[in-house]
């Protein structure tokens, strides 16, 4: 028995020992370190925060970038500091960043919360719907002394928008199938900003609201939501062709499915309709192409 | 024939073994995704903090982290250990019982429901996978109290029978829920190593070091128990009190580092084995040394995680399973020889 005696003094022991050794209030509190008035070594933790990065002109104060931040050729030359899922805490803290500018998700939030904790200012940007992209592009230019900038990029975005939807009209919008995966199929439901995108392109969400962002359905839905068109972004860059013999192959077996019959099937660069960036416009813009190819021709002639 | 096993030899051999252990993690805390001088860390200690990167990194970051690769990888071997002697079955691992798909429930509702608090420290997710991982176990084991006192294959039936119940109602949780959370409890369950205030390190490290030394206390009658029920019990040993200090010292551990990582594989199954081939089975021995030797195998796994795709990196249990598995096959190539109890 006595040996269990002297275990738990020791228990009790090294309790008190840690907390008299240990600072637990001010591990805790580490995080009041005052923003800096203008970030002047950012890390970006996601591709779309480095293209609002870019667009607004930071380009010689980006000090970090995640590997799959690939637009502006530029940023492919900024030091990397891991991958949107695994970011790299000593990467980041080795780019010895004043400010770094992460995304909403849960990878990203713990990210930026470990960071708080070491004495690292950080901004925790929820991009998930159009207006937060503008909101988070004002941000972005108030916290690097870019209103000006913020403002002017946003004006642009929504005036190029305004234009195109004045060129399509707002009638007889065209019920568009978005397809994120095939096997399982997974399509975009209405809770998601390539919703929102297929809407400022003139078309509509062939797949009514449902519980998933991103609804796994069967083919059952595909033929009875009637898509007149199908868009599949392009999941490999390199082989856009190859995907989209593919996909009219898959499709095929859908054939009274309006798009399928009138060969309306399209695969789409993904780039600029996978991230909500400052290429919102270029992005609704392919989209616009596919729902009314028609009225594209026109205008080039 | 072994020879017997001496104090001093075990003394001697506890000794070096941690001295192999220190210069690891030393070694270890030297290698990163990012190259940190020693001499540039230590310069200007207790200046202003954001200044130093290389003292961050080192101090902040690589170091509690190799810290709490040791603490869960000596948590998981001796657990291990004990759930191989207590089930009588090779194929036990600290996981066996259940622990991992009830800690994995409880991280997934964790997720799901969105919480946004700490408890000393811990985030909701550390929370719940605790509390699913002890409350599951509890389950497994009353449910296996209900098939008779101590029957193995009763406990083991319930474990596995629980772990699959609990699986499906993750696997439905899962297609209910949105990718991205999805996405955050599968990296979980893939053994997620991060830095953790020294605090957290010091309190899991003493639960699991109060957990090793009470095994350790039972470790005599844990050699008597390795021969069976019957003859334990005509030895004057009161089977069912050492059994049930023996299962919830080692699920509480197992639990501890769970919350503390995730579920990180392999190590609660290979590095008992390989420390019984090489150097008998012997639990007074096994135990301490599974401990030293399991904490020495997850930080070099750690570390390999972190540089192996810099700057991105790998999940641990990646990489316990790739290195221990081969490793551990020699070992058992080499040595099942010479050990008797495999026969």
């Amino acid at each position: 028995m006595k040996k269990w005696l002297w275990l738990s003094v020791l228990i009790v022991f090294w309790t008190g020992a840690g907390l008299a050794i240990i600072d637990f209030q001010q591990e805790q509190n580490r995080n009041d370190t005052p923003p800096p008035a203008q970030a002047d070594r950012i890390v970006s933790m996601a591709p779309n925060l480095t293209e609002i990065l870019f667009a607004l002109g930071l380009e010689e104060r980006i000090v970090g970038v995640t590997l799959d931040s690939d637009y502006p050729p530029a940023a492919t030359k900024k030091l990397k500091v891991g991958t949107f899922w695994q970011p790299n805490i000593e990467a980041v803290i080795a780019a010895k960043p004043d400010l770094v500018i992460t995304l909403g998700f849960d990878q990203q939030r713990n990210l930026a919360e470990r960071l708080k904790r070491i004495g690292y200012n950080s901004l925790i940007l929820n991009i998930e719907k159009v207006s937060e992209l503008f909101e988070a592009i004002q941000i972005i230019g108030a916290a690097t002394i870019k209103q000006h900038e913020a403002n002017e990029l946003v004006h642009d975005i929504t005036k190029k928008l305004d234009k195109l939807l004045a060129l399509i009209g707002t009638n007889d919008r065209v019920r568009v199938l978005w397809v994120v995966q095939r096997e399982p199929l997974r399509v975009a439901g209405r809770d998601t900003f390539i919703n929102e995108m297929i809407e400022l392109a003139g078309g509509q969400n062939a797949i009514g609201p449902t519980l998933h962002k991103y609804p796994p359905i069967g083919a059952e839905q595909v033929i009875a939501c009637q898509p007149e068109v199908i868009i599949e972004p392009a999941m490999n860059q390199a082989d856009p062709a190859g995907q989209q013999a593919s996909a009219l192959q898959y499709w095929n077996k859908f054939r009274n499915v309006p798009a399928v019959v009138n060969k309306r099937v399209y695969v789409i660069s993904g780039d600029t309709v996978s991230r909500l960036g400052p290429r919102l416009y270029e992005g609704t813009k392919t989209i616009a192409r596919c729902l009314r190819p028609e009225l594209f021709e026109k205008l080039a002639q | 024939m072994k020879e017997l096993l001496t104090p001093r030899k075990l003394v001697v051999r506890i000794a070096l073994a941690g001295i192999v252990l220190i210069v690891v993690m030393f070694v270890c805390s030297l290698i990163g995704a990012e190259s940190v001088s020693l001499k540039a860390a230590f310069r200007g200690v207790g200046e202003h903090p954001a200044v130093n990167p290389d003292y961050e990194i080192f101090v902040k970051v690589r170091l509690p982290r190799i810290i709490l690769a040791a603490i869960v990888g000596a948590a998981l071997a001796c657990s291990g250990v004990v759930f191989q002697v207590l089930l009588r079955n090779p194929l036990a691992d600290p996981y066996i019982l259940g622990i991992s798909s009830g800690a994995g429930l409880g991280t997934i509702i964790a997720v799901l429901s969105g919480f946004n608090w700490t408890l000393w420290g811990r985030s909701p997710i550390a929370v719940f996978a605790f509390a699913g991982a002890l409350g599951t176990v509890w389950l497994v084991w009353f449910i296996g109290r209900l098939t008779g006192k101590f029957h193995v294959t009763g406990l083991l039936l319930a474990g596995v029978v629980v772990n699959a119940f609990f699986s499906a109602v993750i696997m439905f949780l899962t297609s209910v829920a949105q990718s991205q959370q999805i996405h955050a409890t599968i990296f979980w369950l893939m053994g997620n190593m991060t830095e953790e205030d020294f605090f957290v390190l010091w309190i899991g490290g003493g639960c699991v070091l109060a957990g090793i030394l009470a095994l350790f206390n039972i470790s005599p009658q844990l050699n008597v128990l390795s021969f069976g029920e019957d003859d334990a019990r005509n030895i004057g040993i009161n089977t069912a009190r050492i059994r049930t200090i023996a299962f919830a010292v080692a699920a509480f551990i197992t639990a501890i580092a769970v919350s503390l990582s995730g579920l990180i594989g392999f190590v609660g199954l290979i590095v008992p084995h390989a420390v019984r081939l090489v150097l008998g089975p012997d639990h007074r021995q096994l135990l301490p040394l599974s401990g030293i030797i399991g904490a020495i195998f997850l930080v070099v796994a750690d570390t390999l995680a972190r540089i192996i795709v810099a700057p991105a990196q790998l999940p641990v249990g990646v990489v316990t399973a790739i290195v221990g598995g081969p490793f551990f096959l020699v070992l058992l190539v080499r040595h099942s020889r010479k050990v008797s109890w495999l026969k």
